[in-house]
């Protein structure tokens, strides 16, 4: 299989440092989700949003996914951490083994060439399906214990 | 020596998927997903706090249902004027229906 694990990009570790990504609510950058069939190989090293192995379009899913919605970092004890509210793809016709996180607008000023950088690839464990029927991606709670992306 | 500064995610499956077939999700489906969001009960927590908790958590997914049938059907009774107003009382009376 070719999803079998949640991988951060590496890259994206050395965009936060260069101010590249921004995960304000309404005013930050626009972080995108995009299904996958279980045909890819992500892994740490994967840089960049790819149309390769995207499941087609379907129902509110479009190519390139769906916006998701920021949850603002913020920090609880000495853990920060950023999240999103879920995401549905309604009336959609859908098979996919994962996804990909990634920043549509990253600021490239801090870091010139930056297209659809990564953030994360998640694996859902199996093939999940809708068939003409919603597709929910349900994110963790935003807490320091179980956000998507925390720093500790 | 200082620990290193680690930013990461969980190794498990981290998002859960839920999908339908042919109908969108219930109104209790929702609800469901939605208490998740609004109370986490520790598996740790004393046993006394933790019954409390979800019984206080079944409690606040059953009224979140409630409402979100009474957004449904005001919602319904909305759409439904507006395809009486374009004219078509046969959808109007299809949506009523639902």
């Amino acid at each position: 299989m070719a999803f079998t694990a949640n991988f951060v990009s590496t890259s994206f570790k050395t965009e936060l440092l260069k101010g590249c990504h921004d995960f304000t609510l309404t005013t930050g950058d626009v972080f995108k989700l995009a299904l996958y069939d279980n045909t890819p190989t992500f892994t740490a090293a994967t840089t960049a949003y790819t149309a390769t192995g995207e499941v087609a379009a379907s129902g509110s899913y479009t190519a390139g996914g769906g916006t998701l919605t920021n949850v603002t970092a913020v920090n609880s004890g000495t853990t920060a951490f950023t999240d999103f509210a879920d995401i549905t793809f309604t009336t959609a016709t859908i098979s996919a083994y994962g996804c990909m996180i990634y920043n549509s607008t990253p600021n490239t000023t801090s870091s010139a060439g930056l297209t659809n950088p990564c953030v994360a690839t998640l694996w859902f464990n199996g093939a999940k399906t809708s068939t003409a029927g919603d597709f929910t991606v349900v994110f963790p709670a935003a807490d320091a214990t179980n956000a998507v992306i925390r720093i500790a | 020596m200082t620990p290193a500064l680690r930013i990461d995610t969980h190794n498990s499956p981290i998002v859960a998927v839920h999908t339908t077939s042919g109908r969108g999700f219930t109104p209790e489906e929702v609800a469901s997903r939605c208490v998740e969001k609004l109370l986490y009960v520790s598996d740790s927590a004393p046993k006394e706090i933790r019954d409390q908790a979800l019984a206080y958590k079944a409690h606040i997914e059953k009224i979140i249902a409630y409402y979100m049938k009474e957004a449904i059907s005001s919602h319904v009774t909305t759409v439904y004027n507006a395809l009486n107003d374009a004219g078509r009382p046969d959808l109007a009376e299809l949506i009523r229906r639902l």
